[in-house]
Formats: structure tokens, C-alpha cells, sequence
């Protein structure tokens, strides 16, 4: 259908069908889509079902679309856009019922198969009622059909098959008709009778409707374009150009005006300045070759004195000038002396050494003779350096000490001017099995008692060395602590060996020392028997603390008087001045660490319910009713008699393991694992007054001398003994002056244990350490 | 109360500037900043404590004073780095659109210092604010003549021009020129680097190293920009030095100098001093004319079988040499008024400052003489050293280059040749064929010429390093020259010098130390083999093995004394003389045990020797345990920082010692074997 013929009905329509346009305005809701598609799938079924006979069908059918186009656009009657705007639906809906038709029969010759297939679906609707469904319609290039072929038949754009009715198929372009050409079964009958024509294709030509014959130039159009040929034959697509004006002389000039005089005299005007050039050159304005360093030339430096009116400033303060250059030495020499000159060993070590780890950045050689000096091969890179020295290097003063070392040491006492002290060993103790855990001397001086793994107790004559007495006291556990009772009026010793105490009478006195120590101890029997069981809540009688018991005949005819039976192992046992007390502590025990027992009246009790930490070690003062706990960390005093806390001592040390107050009562020395011997001035301050770390290993004992030396020791894991000289000066103004006097060594390291224990003989200067290794050794 | 103050006002966090804080405010790119802190002086500082200087949170690592560089802001030479580099932008500027004749123009306004060694700026008010007087000056030329010279003999390259070069071998020439004319070169030594010079100029010692003429190397790693300013600062600084130094002894500065005598390596010789009015200076003429340039044909001819002879069986050239040194010796003035050294009789005493021995004068050591120099030896250094010394006719060989005194060997004005080849074997036709072509001037290898000594170029830096003439036998042609001592060594006691004998500065029992290291060196072995029931004494057993049990027949109770003595021994502890006394004791209870056991087993008891050398190494052992024991008693009780810088000391001073004694025990080791060279 011709665009054009609708756009005509189109105008058209709105005069013509007004009055039908306003009667139809309320069925506008019936009209529309329903209706088109019946009317479509109406066209379109007789499209398909039967195309070639039923022409007038069909003609009536275009007169309905006719008539529809028209209703349609009047549904908006004032919109002339909205019904262009609709314009494509109707278009497609043309397309779809008639143009398949037309391009079916311009392109392909048999289009029946196709056509026979109904392009829609039937379904149903919301309604209930049919509804058809259309395949999507391909938009291919023919369906546009604004380029209409040039064609002789002038009937337009119209589907040829209008004209099946009639003989003709249209009009040329005189008005005459184009009879359709011949065709069908006699036609076929006819053609198998004649030959086929030269250049028959068995195409019919569209346009004519006669056959399509190709002739042999059309044959080599269509070869060309099917090889991407220009299709004209001899058409050159880069011709030669040709120049508007050519270089051909032309026979006849142009123009007949004759060369001008000019053209044959020398320009004035380049005379005028080639002479104004040769003008500058001859006056030296202009120079034909000026080298460029004629320029530079003239600059001649000039030379003054800098310093003619000089006046002497100050460096600034801050100022430090560059140090020179060290002068050459000795070895810089080409031919230097031959000490000078390394050996193989040396040489090689230089040559294998990272250039930044030598010593020297160049090996001492001797030449011999000035000649075979070769040149210095990192000359500039040696003066690069010093440059970058100059302007990079942060410069700083240093003060160099040029003193003699020996003024920086402290003017200590001559060890001749701090004498006595000890300094050789010169009774060894034989005896034990295993380690000597601990040893005392008795207070007369006269006797050794030592208590080491294998259980025993023995009590040694001290300048000799000879064994007197000893006894098993520990069944399985080691004896780990023996000290005497302090007091002349008995002779009693005590030792721990696993959670028992036990009180020794030893038999090497005289028998009424005997008898006076053997009373002493039974003495308390009484009371413990008098006093009254503290009773619990409910009633029951409470657990003691500790039990006071005979250990035994066997025991008690080698001396052994008493067992005092405590809660856990007893480590430290520690008497007061008196010896009518003494202290033990058990450091796995919780509440019960500490305990003080009473010799007279056999009574134990627990003097702290808790202690921040594990108890270590306790001692009294010598002095004054105080009483020191160490615990790992710190060192308590409290006071008896108050029951108070006096003072927290802080050594700094990780674990104490031991400690000892001065004689003199306001001074302490700690020893702790971590290999620190600390002095402390008990009025200074709770912080050590001096530290000392010159053991390698932990320090197991420390001791002060207590019979009026300034002396103390410290016993360490590493096998020796340090004795110090300590004095204490009664001014209250002048520190203690602490001298370290001698290493002892002697003692074997055995298992990482060196000398466990150590004590003062109470008078003489000499002192006694046990050792792991199974001896106890006097030195003196 | 005062006002709370604000951090980073005051103190380090003001004091202190970081590089790249100074680049930012002086607007300047960082080559132009290195250039200015390297000509005005500006070094980096180290402040007290880096957090507090630097503000920002990374590590900065180059502080300098914000005071230097507010000096810098009013620098004049900053507009001038500015100003060029506007310059440099328009020429880029002109290049980009195309317009090269602009773009020349441009270009010939830009200073290019790199091409020409010429810059559009001068250094002259840095210098003067650097150096407020001359001696300011004088005391900073080290490190300039030390680059100028290494410079002098550098190639030229594109980082270096050659206009730079040639710029710095004049400046230098120059003050050679000016040592040599006021005789204040001082010291010289050859070293493995280079020529050491120390010259004395209005009492100010300069010490400078000049290389050995060859090719330097020149690795990647060195930036020539950063030499070239430093040069660049330097030539100023020498130009104006020269010229003051000129003027004050009256001569115009610059000298003369003549390009074609330059052309032909004349060095020294191209410039003409002139003296303020005067005119030219003369330089000594040739005494000798042409004719008598040669010597009399019989002398030489006596002479050089006399050679043939000595060269043949064994080369003593210098057996020969000390006639001719007394010929020289007729002419030599004896010094009279000399002061008399004062040598150390006995170490121990101080050292006391002498006045300078100046036997004599500088400037007339080498007045006397005329010196050829052989081809084969460094004629620069030679020249520049002999002339700055007073000798003022020098001849080198026509090799050498021009401006010589003559360039004949055979003159026979010449007094002294020095020369650094090997001795020739000569065989006796070949000295005969010497002798047929008399008329040729150059004189056969290995021959001599009579009347003249022969030496090798340290007798003339030995010489002048100890301001007298050394025997000229010693530094013969081929001889083994002694060893060639560096003249800048202070000389401190406890020090090696190896100008002394060996046993003046030795330790009293250092050498019988050795001694016995030898010796156990050579019998510790020989010990360990064969198990003589010896006699071991305490000290021994202390030092051989500790806690060994002693092999021997002995029996318990005396092996259980001996392991007590011998723990005695390791308690290491404060020895002191009861303890001592316990040794010996127990070392006399010992040897009556031994005689005891003697008796009765009725065997002869072999005298025990008393070895002094034995007893003098027990009791130096037992004096360091004694020292050692109270020193380390004393250090127990120094607190920890003094007892680190005690220990600092005492390292260094060992290291020291252990320097000197390790020479020490070399000498005495070559000293022995008789192999070292003859010392001077």
C-alpha cells in the first residue's frame, strides 16, 4: 500500500465522515483492538487460506481497511499528531496482512509453502474469549519499501496479485496495457518443444513479468561485482591527474609583452645591502668568525688583595672547624720499615675482609724503588670522600678523655690494711653423701654442726676437721636446716629434715652442760600438758599447729630430745637472741608459712594468717623486739610488741633467697637468685643502699660476721664465696664503706649447685661453707 | 604562675632545621643548596637529641642550625642561582617554540661553567667572609691544595673541562712558585698514595698530598659536581692566597706565563717571576759553554772499567761512591753554629721541646749542587722539591721536557744525578763499543760518569726530611734503600719508632718474654712427648693444666697436699704475700719430702736448677695476677658508667700497646734473622 494514498484518504476523511465520527463517539470503547484483530486475523486467514482466487476478497477487504484507517484516526479527531503517531501500528498491521504478499511475490518465485503456515497462535483471553496471537514481525530490510524500483509497470507499489483477475498486469507508462505473459502447463509444454534461449536464467523478471535472460556483458558485470570489481568495465579508479595548468610549453604565448629590462640588470636594492654587510665587515661591526671563546678571553680575572684591611674576628661559638687530614704514618710509606709490612696471614685476612671492616683502607707494601710506585688507585675516591666529609658530616664535638685509666678507679683500702679476713681453706669437712645443705658453728666457737642430704646431723670439731658425733635424723628427706640454740648455759641444736624439727642434745659436752640442755627441753613438757587445747566453734578440739613429741628411743639415746611435727617442710629455722624462741618458716605452706615456737612452754604459733607472697626466710633483730619475713620480693619488719608492720624493705630483687642484718641492728644485706648482693641502710631509705652483681650465678647465703669483724660473705651456685669488708660507721652522716676483699673458690659446682650455706665463726675471723659437693670447709 | 609554654617554640625543637625544611625556605633546588653550603661553610649539626629537633614522626637524618641557614637567605649568590635558573627556563622556553636564533642569544648570556669553567658569579665576598684574615685562610689549604693538585693532573672530561684543569695546574704552579722562592717547603715523604708536602707559611703548617702522575681512576661512584664546586671555591680561595703571598715577598702576581714553553712541558719553568719594579728575575744561566760539555775521555774511560770491574763479581757500586763523596765533601761548608741535639740517654725522662735543629738552612741545602735527573724518575716532584730546597740548577734528560738547566748528561757541572734504575751487568765489549762512540752525548747504560754522585731520588727527600745530607753510599743506584720514615709522626712514648733501637723502647722483660715464647714454642711439644718424671712446681702446675692429677709414684697424703696447693693456686682470688709465702712453704715442705723419699728409695736426688729465667717469668706472673686481682677489686666498686669508660680506655691503650709490641716483636724477629736493611 502506497503511503501516499493513505495520507490522501487521510485528509480527506475527517470532511467527509464527520457526522459518523460524532455518532460513534460512545461505541469508542468497542472499537479498537478487538475488532482490529478480528478484522486482522480475518484478512489474515484469507490471506493464507486462499490468495491467488479470491480477489475481490480481497478488494473489499482493503476498501474495510480503508474505512478503518479513517475511524481510527478519528477516534482523536483533534490530534492530527496522535493519529500519526498510530500511524506505525497501522502500518505493521498492513504489512503483516498484505506486503508479505507483494515481497512473496517479488522475490521468490514459489511462496506458497510459506504462506500456507498461519503466522498467529490461537489462545484464549482474559475473557474467555479467543485471542490470536502474532509472531514477532522481523524488521528486515525489505520491509521498507520507500525505494521503489524504476519499473516499466506503473501500476505502483501495489502486490501484483490485485491483477490475477484480469489478463493484464498493469499499465506502462503510455496508459497501455502490459498483458500478462503466457504461463502454466501448455506454456511449459511449449517451452520443452522450443529450445532454451541464450542467456536464459529461468528467472522471471518482476518488472515485466518476461523471462529474465542475462547477456554476456551482464554476465561480466555480475563476475566483477561478485570480485569486488568496479563494475563498469575500463573504469580506472586512480586516473593520472591532470594539471590545470601543464608544464607543456605552448606554442603560441599568451601573452606577447616583451621580458622586461630588469629581469636582465643586477638588483639594486641587494647591492644596496650587500654593500651595507660589506660596509660593517670593512668597519669591524660585523665579524665574519667570531670564535666563542674570544668572548670568554676578554674576561680576564682580576686579582686584588682580599685581605687588605683584614680585621681578626672571632670564630662563632658554635663554630667547629673541619679536622684536618691525618698525617701520614709509618706504613704509608713506600718503603716503609719491613715490621711495618704485613704477613701472609694478615695480608690474606685484609683481602678478605668487607672493605668497610678494615682497619686501614690500604695495605702497607714496600716497593723497593720509586719507580715501581704504581699510582693510588682510590686517590680521587679518597678525597671524594673527605669532600663529602666537609659539606655532609655532622659535625660534633667530642671530648677525648686523655687521662690515665688508673685516675677513674676509686682509691680502695689496701686488702693487707683491711686484714684479718679469710683467705685460705684450711680444714675440709669429709663426710656427708650428697649435699651439705646447711652447717652452724656453735656459739662457743668450738664445734661445726652440718646437716646435708643423706638425713644425717654431725657435729665436727671445727679446727680439726674430725668427725664427733653424728645421727639419721630424716628417714628419707635431707636435714635442711641445722642451727645451734644461741647461749652459753646449754648446748642444744636444731634441725628440719622434711615437716620435723627436731631438738638435739649432742653428746660432747660435759655432763652437766649436758644435764643443764637436756632439762632446758624437757622443761616445757609441763606446760604443754598444763595448757588448755584451744577448742573450735562446735566444740571439737582443734588441730595444733605443731606437735611436740619424744621422736623416739632410738633416737633419743643418740640425743635426739625432741620432734616437733609441723604441716609442711621446714626450710629456715631461726632463733631469737634469748634462745627461749625461735622461727621457722615452711615456704609450701599457705597460712602456716611462718611459725614461732616457744622452747619453755613447747608452744607454736602463727604469727601471720597471710603473707602477700611466699615466705622466704625470717630473722629477729638483734637488738629491738622486731621481727623480718622475706617474702620473694620484699622484706617486712614488724614489730612484737606492737603487732604492727614497721617497715617494707624494697631490694629490687626478683627472689630473695636470703638476708642478715648487721650486728649493729640498722643494716641488711640480702642475697637473691638473680645474682644480686644488696646493702641496705635501714635509715636511708627501703631502696639497697649499694648493689653488687659479681657472682655468675644465683647467691644462696648471705652472713655478716658477728663476733665484731666488719666483714660479711655470700655463698653462690657458682662455687665461690665473696667475703666484703663492711664497716659501719657509727656517725650517722657517713655511709657504710663496703670493700670486696676475696673470692674464695675451692667448693666443686656439682649439678649447678655451688655452696649452699655459710656461717662465722662468732669470734675469729674465719667463716665455713657448705657445698654441694658433699664437704664443708673452714677458711681462715 | 607563668604561662604554660608551647611546645617546639624554644630550644632544640627552634635551634635545629632539617634539610629538606632549609631547601623549602630557601626556595633553591638541592644541588643549588649543596652548592651554597658548601661554598659558604654550612655543615650539618648533630643535635643533642634527634626527637626533640625534628618534628616530624620519620627519622630525619640531616639537622643544620636554622641560624646558618637564615644567613643563607641574605646570600647574594641566591639571586644569582635564581636569576639563571630564569635563564635556563627561557632558553627552554625558547627551544620549545622553535626559535633557535633566540634560543642562541639566550645561550650566550648562560654562563655554562661546565664548558668554559667560568661562571657569571665570583666567590670573592664568600671568601672574605669565610676567611675573615689571611691566616684564616692559610689554616684551610689543606684540603684545597690537595684538591687542586689532584685536579691539575686529572683528564679533561666533560664533568671536568679542561679550562678548569689547565686553571688549577697554573694555580698551582704558582704556589710553587712561591715555596720555592721563600724556601718554606718544610717536610716531604713518598708515600704509597702520593707526595706528601708540608710547607710552613706565616707559621702555619699546610700539609698536602700531590698523586703520582698517572692515569687516575675514576670510578662511578664519585660525583664531579660535588668536586667541581668544591674546586670552583678553591680556585678562588688559591688565587687570592696567591696573590697576597706574591705580593708580601715582592713580587706581581699573576707571573708571567708563556704558553709555548707550557706546550713543550716546561711546567715550572713557564712562568717568569717579576719582582714589584725590578723586573724579570734571573734565571741561572748554563755555567759550562758547549765545548767543555763533555768530560775528559781518560777519566771516563778509567771510570767505567773501573764500573765494569765492580758491576761483574758482586754489585758494590757504593764501594765506589765515598771517593767521590769526599771530593763533594771538600766544598761542603762545615756547619759551626749548629745547636746541639739532645738525645735520650735512658727512656724514662720527658721529652722536652728543642728549638729546630736546623743544621742547615732550607733554602741552602741543595744550594751547591747541580742534580741531573735520569729519565726514568719523577722530575715534577724532583724539580719542585730540589728547587724549593735551593738548588738552582737542575738538568733533566731532553724526555723530561723543557726548561731544564741542561739537557746534557755529560756536563760536567753537574754535581749529583739522581737515578732509579737497576744496575746494568756490563760485559767488557760492550764498554769497549761505549768507548768507540765517545762523541755520542747520551752515555751507555750502566756506565758512570766520573766526578759526580750517584743516588736514588729518597736520598733527596730523606735528605730534606731530616735537614741534612744523608750518606750518599746508602741510596746507591740498585742498593736496598733503608727504609723511608714518615717525617710527620710525632713521636710518643709507649710507641713503636722504628728510627730507635729496639731495645730502648722495649719493656723491661718483653724480650725475655719473647724469648721464652720461643722457646716454648719450640719445646712445648717436645714437653707434652716425653714423660719425664719432672719436678713440677706449683706455679707450673697452675700454668700447665689445672686440677691434672700428677702422674708420679708419690703417694696419697702428698697428692693430697699437692691437689690442696693446687686449689690453693685456682681460687684465683686476692693473692697477697701470706699467700705467697704459703707457696714457697709449701714448695720447700715439697722438695724435703722429695729428698725424704729420696733417702729412702736411696736414689740421688738431681739438684733442683735454679733457673733464672724461670724465676724472673714466676715472679712477672705473679706481680700481674697481683695487679690484675686489684684492679678488678677496684672496678667491683666503680659505678657502671665510670667503670664502661674505664674499660673503654684500658681497651684502647692495649690495643695500642698490643700495635707497638706486635711491631716490636717483627723487628726483633728480622732483627735476628739479619735480614732487614740497613737503617739510617
Amino acid at each position: 500500500m502506497a503511503p501516499s494514498a493513505i495520507d490522501r484518504k487521510r485528509k480527506s476523511v475527517p470532511a467527509e465522515h464527520n457526522e459518523a465520527s460524532e455518532s460513534d463517539v460512545e461505541s469508542e470503547a468497542e472499537f479498537g483492538d478487538g475488532l482490529l484483530e478480528g478484522i486482522l486475523s480475518q484478512s489474515e486467514s484469507e490471506d493464507s487460506d486462499e490468495e491467488s482466487d479470491a480477489e475481490e476478497d480481497s478488494d473489499e477487504e482493503e476498501l474495510d481497511l480503508d474505512a478503518l484507517e479513517a475511524l481510527d484516526s478519528d477516534e482523536i479527531p483533534s490530534e492530527d499528531g496522535g493519529s500519526e503517531a498510530e500511524e506505525p501500528i497501522g502500518s505493521l498491521v498492513k504489512s503483516n496482512g498484505t506486503k508479505n504478499a507483494v515481497v512473496a511475490l517479488r522475490e521468490k518465485p514459489l511462496p506458497d509453502e510459506d504462506e500456507d503456515k498461519p503466522n498467529y497462535t490461537i489462545t484464549t483471553d482474559a475473557n474467555g474469549g479467543e485471542r490470536y496471537v502474532y509472531e514477532e514481525i522481523d524488521p528486515v530490510y525489505d520491509s521498507d519499501d520507500s525505494d521503489a524500483p524504476i519499473t516499466t509497470n506503473t501500476i505502483g507499489d501495489i502486490p501484483l496479485s490485485f491483477y490475477d483477475s484480469y489478463p493484464h498486469i498493469g499499465y506502462d507508462i503510455n496508459g497501455k496495457k502490459i498483458m500478462r505473459p503466457a504461463k502454466g502447463e501448455a506454456l511449459d509444454a511449449l517451452l520443452d518443444s522450443i529450445d532454451i534461449p541464450k542467456g536464459w536464467t529461468g528467472l522471471t523478471d518482476p518488472a515485466t513479468g518476461k523471462p529474465l535472460n542475462l547477456s554476456q556483458d551482464e554476465l561480466e558485470i555480475l563476475r566483477r561485482i561478485q570480485t569486488n570489481e568496479m563494475p563498469e568495465d575500463g573504469y580506472d579508479p586512480y586516473p593520472a591527474t591532470v594539471e590545470y595548468f601543464t608544464g607543456i610549453e605552448e606554442i603560441m604565448p599568451l601573452s606577447a609583452a616583451p621580458e622586461p629590462k630588469r629581469r636582465f640588470l643586477p638588483s639594486k636594492h641587494e647591492a644596496k645591502r650587500v654593500m651595507k654587510i660589506v660596509r660593517a665587515i670593512r668597519q669591524g661591526r660585523i665579524m665574519p668568525y667570531r670564535p666563542p671563546e674570544e668572548r670568554q678571553e676578554e674576561e680576564e680575572e682580576t686579582h686584588y688583595d682580599i685581605w687588605q684591611d683584614e680585621v681578626p674576628r672571632p670564630d662563632h661559638i658554635m663554630n667547629i672547624p673541619a679536622p684536618k687530614i691525618a698525617p701520614p704514618g709509618y706504613d704509608l710509606s713506600y718503603n716503609p720499615p719491613p715490621e711495618y709490612l704485613p704477613t701472609k696471614a694478615e695480608k690474606q685476612a685484609w683481602e678478605t675482609a668487607d672493605p668497610e671492616d678494615r682497619e686501614k683502607e690500604y695495605l702497607p707494601t714496600s716497593y723497593g724503588s720509586l719507580r715501581k710506585v704504581p699510582g693510588y688507585e682510590k686517590f680521587i675516591n679518597e678525597r671524594f670522600e673527605r669532600s663529602l666529609d666537609l659539606y655532609l658530616a655532622p659535625r660534633v664535638r667530642k671530648n677525648r678523655l686523655n687521662i690515665d685509666p688508673a685516675s677513674l678507679l676509686p682509691k680502695l683500702p689496701r686488702p693487707e690494711e683491711l686484714k684479718p679476713f679469710p683467705t685460705v681453706c684450711s680444714t675440709l669437712f669429709r663426710g656427708h653423701e650428697g649435699r651439705v645443705r646447711s652447717l652452724a658453728i656453735d656459739p662457743s666457737g668450738i664445734w661445726l654442726a652440718s646437716g646435708g642430704d643423706d638425713g644425717t646431723v654431725r657435729v665436727w670439731e671445727l679446727l680439726t676437721g674430725r668427725q664427733i658425733w653424728s645421727a639419721k635424723i630424716g628417714d628419707d628427706e635431707g636435714v635442711n636446716v641445722v642451727r645451734w640454740r644461741p647461749g652459753r648455759d646449754a648446748v642444744i641444736l636444731s634441725a628440719a629434715a622434711g615437716e620435723d624439727v627436731y631438738l638435739l642434745v649432742p653428746p660432747i659436752v660435759d655432763p652437766e652442760m649436758d644435764a643443764a640442755s637436756r632439762e632446758l627441753l624437757d622443761k616445757g613438757f609441763g606446760h604443754a600438758t598444763n595448757a588448755t587445747q584451744a577448742l573450735t566453734a562446735n566444740g571439737a578440739r582443734k588441730e595444733p599447729v605443731a606437735k611436740w613429741t619424744r621422736p623416739g628411743s632410738r633416737l633419743e639415746d643418740e640425743g635426739v630430745l625432741i620432734k616437733i611435727t609441723l604441716r609442711t617442710t621446714v626450710k629456715v629455722i631461726s632463733w631469737h637472741r634469748r634462745g627461749d624462741f625461735f622461727s621457722t618458716v615452711s615456704p609450701t605452706a599457705q597460712k602456716s608459712a611462718v611459725a614461732i615456737h616457744t622452747l619453755s612452754k613447747h608452744l607454736t604459733q602463727i604469727p601471720f594468717r597471710r603473707l602477700p607472697g611466699i615466705a622466704q626466710t625470717v630473722q629477729f633483730h638483734p637488738s629491738r623486739p622486731l621481727f623480718f619475713v622475706a617474702t620473694q620480693r620484699t622484706i617486712r619488719s614488724y614489730d612484737l610488741q606492737k603487732q604492727e608492720l614497721v617497715k617494707i624493705i624494697q631490694p629490687g630483687a626478683r627472689w630473695i633467697s636470703s638476708f642478715d642484718i648487721h650486728p649493729g641492728g640498722d643494716n641488711l644485706i640480702v642475697g637473691s637468685y638473680d645474682r644480686r648482693l644488696l646493702w641496705h641502710d635501714l635509715d636511708l631509705s627501703t631502696r639497697p643502699y649499694k648493689t653488687m652483681r659479681f657472682h655468675q650465678k644465683a647467691i644462696r647465703a648471705v652472713k655478716y660476721h658477728k663476733g665484731g669483724f666488719p666483714l660479711f660473705a655470700d655463698a653462690s651456685d657458682d662455687g665461690s664465696l665473696q667475703i666484703f669488708h663492711g664497716k659501719v660507721v657509727s656517725d650517722m652522716m657517713e655511709n657504710a664503706q663496703i670493700v670486696p676483699v676475696k673470692v674464695l673458690k675451692g667448693h666443686k659446682v656439682k649439678s649447678n649447685l655451688g655452696v649452699l650455706d655459710i656461717d662465722w665463726h662468732p669470734r675469729e675471723p674465719w667463716c665455713v661453707s657448705a657445698g654441694a659437693d658433699g664437704t664443708c670447709r673452714l677458711w681462715c | 604562675m607563668g604561662r604554660i609554654k608551647k611546645k617546639g617554640t624554644a630550644g632544640q625543637a627552634k635551634n635545629f632545621i632539617t634539610r629538606t625544611q632549609a631547601v623549602r625556605k630557601l626556595q633553591i633546588s638541592l644541588p643549588d643548596f649543596r652548592k651554597l653550603c658548601i661554598w659558604k661553610g654550612i655543615y650539618p649539626r648533630e643535635p643533642r637529641s634527634k626527637k626533640k629537633a625534628s618534628k616530624s614522626s620519620s627519622a630525619s637524618t640531616t639537622f643544620y642550625y636554622t641560624k646558618d641557614i637564615q644567613y643563607l637567605l641574605h646570600e647574594p649568590l641566591l639571586q644569582k642561582f635564581r636569576e639563571q635558573k630564569a635563564l635556563e627556563k627561557k632558553i627552554s622556553k625558547a627551544l620549545g617554540r622553535g626559535d633557535a636564533h633566540d634560543a642562541s642569544r639566550l645561550e650566550r648570556n648562560a654562563s655554562r661553567p661546565e664548558k668554559t669553567g667560568r661562571t657569571k658569579y665570583t666567590l670573592d665576598h664568600v671568601i672574605r667572609e669565610r676567611y675573615p684574615t689571611f691566616i684564616d685562610a692559610l689554616r684551610d689549604l689543606d684540603d684545597c691544595l690537595s684538591m687542586l693538585f689532584l685536579f691539575a693532573n686529572l683528564p679533561s672530561t666533560d664533568t671536568v673541562p679542561a679550562k678548569m684543569i689547565a686553571r688549577c695546574e697554573r694555580l698551582c704552579l704558582e704556589f710553587e712558585h712561591y715555596l720555592i722562592m721563600s724556601n718554606s717547603l718544610r717536610k716531604s715523604f713518598l708515600s704509597i698514595k702520593g707526595i706528601y708536602y708540608q710547607a710552613t707559611i706565616q707559621g702555619q703548617d699546610i700539609l698536602w698530598l700531590v698523586p703520582y702522575r698517572f692515569n687516575q681512576r675514576v670510578t662511578g661512584d664519585v660525583d664531579f659536581r660535588i668536586m667541581g664546586t668544591f674546586v670552583e671555591f678553591y680556585q678562588t680561595l688559591l688565587g687570592f692566597v696567591n696573590f697576597r703571598l706574591y705580593t708580601s715577598v715582592g713580587l706581581v702576581y699573576p707571573p708571567k706565563f708563556d704558553k709555548n714553553r707550557d706546550d713543550q712541558g716546561a711546567e715550572l719553568g713557564a712562568f717568569s717571576l717579576e719582582g714589584n719594579g725590578v723586573g724579570a728575575i734571573e734565571q741561572p744561566k748554563p755555567i759550562t759553554n758547549g765545548e767543555n760539555s763533555k768530560p775528559d775521555p781518560k777519566l771516563q774511560a778509567e771510570i767505567d772499567k773501573l764500573m765494569a770491574q765492580l758491576n761483574q763479581p758482586e754489585k758494590e757500586a757504593e764501594q765506589e761512591l765515598p771517593t767521590s763523596q769526599t771530593l763533594v765533601d771538600g766544598d761542603e761548608e762545615q756547619p759551626t753554629d749548629t745547636i746541639d741535639k739532645f738525645e735520650p740517654a735512658a727512656p724514662g725522662g720527658d721529652i722536652l721541646l728543642q728549638p729546630s735543629y736546623s743544621a742547615t738552612d732550607p733554602s741552602t741545602l741543595f744550594s751547591n749542587f747541580t742534580f741531573f735527573l735520569s729519565r726514568e724518575t719523577p722530575r715534577q716532584p724532583l724539580e719542585f722539591i730540589l728547587k724549593a730546597f735551593g738548588c738552582k740548577r737542575i738538568g733533566w734528560d731532553a724526555v723530561l721536557g723543557d726548561g731544564a738547566y741542561t739537557h746534557n748528561e755529560l756536563d760536567p757541572s753537574i754535581t749529583h744525578q739522581v737515578v732509579d734504575r737497576p744496575p746494568i751487568q756490563i760485559d767488557p765489549e760492550a764498554v769497549e763499543q761505549v768507548e768507540d762512540n765517545q762523541t755520542a752525548q747520551k752515555l751507555s747504560p750502566g756506565s758512570r760518569v766520573p766526578g759526580r754522585i750517584y743516588i736514588q731520588p729518597q736520598w733527596i727527600w730523606d735528605s730534606v726530611n731530616d735537614e741534612e745530607l744523608k750518606r750518599p753510599d746508602l741510596y746507591g743506584p740498585g742498593a736496598q734503600l733503608p727504609p723511608h720514615l714518615s717525617p710527620f709522626v710525632k713521636k710518643v712514648r709507649g710507641q713503636y719508632d722504628p728510627s730507635a733501637p729496639l731495645n730502648e723502647q722495649e719493656r723491661e722483660d718483653e724480650e725475655l718474654e719473647a724469648d721464652s715464647d720461643m722457646e716454648e714454642d719450640i719445646s712445648g711439644e717436645d714437653d707434652m712427648a716425653v714423660q719425664e718424671p719432672k719436678f713440677l712446681t706449683a706455679m707450673e702446675v697452675d700454668a700447665t693444666a689445672e686440677g691434672m692429677d700428677i702422674a708420679g709414684s708419690e703417694d696419697d697424703e702428698s697428692e693430697d697436699a699437692d691437689v690442696v696447693d693446687n686449689e690453693d693456686d685456682d681460687f684465683g682470688g686476692f693473692s697477697d704475700v701470706e699467700d705467697e709465702d704459703e707457696d714457697e712453704a709449701a714448695d720447700s715442705a715439697l722438695q724435703r719430702q722429695r729428698e725424704l723419699e729420696a733417702e729412702l728409695t736411696g736414689v740421688a736426688l738431681e739438684e733442683k736448677v735454679a733457673n733464672p729465667k724461670a724465676d724472673a717469668k714466676k715472679k712477672a706472673a705473679k706481680r700481674a695476677k697481683e695487679e690484675d686481682e686489684e684492679l678488678e677489686r677496684a672496678k667491683m666498686m666503680m659505678s657502671r658508667k665510670k667503670r664502661k669508660i674505664l674499660e673503654k680506655m684500658v681497651y684502647s691503650n692495649k690495643k695500642k700497646d698490643g700495635e707497638a709490641e706486635a711491631l716490636r716483636a717483627k723487628r726483633r724477629k728480622i732483627e735476628k734473622s739479619g735480614k732487614g736493611a740497613p737503617r739510617a
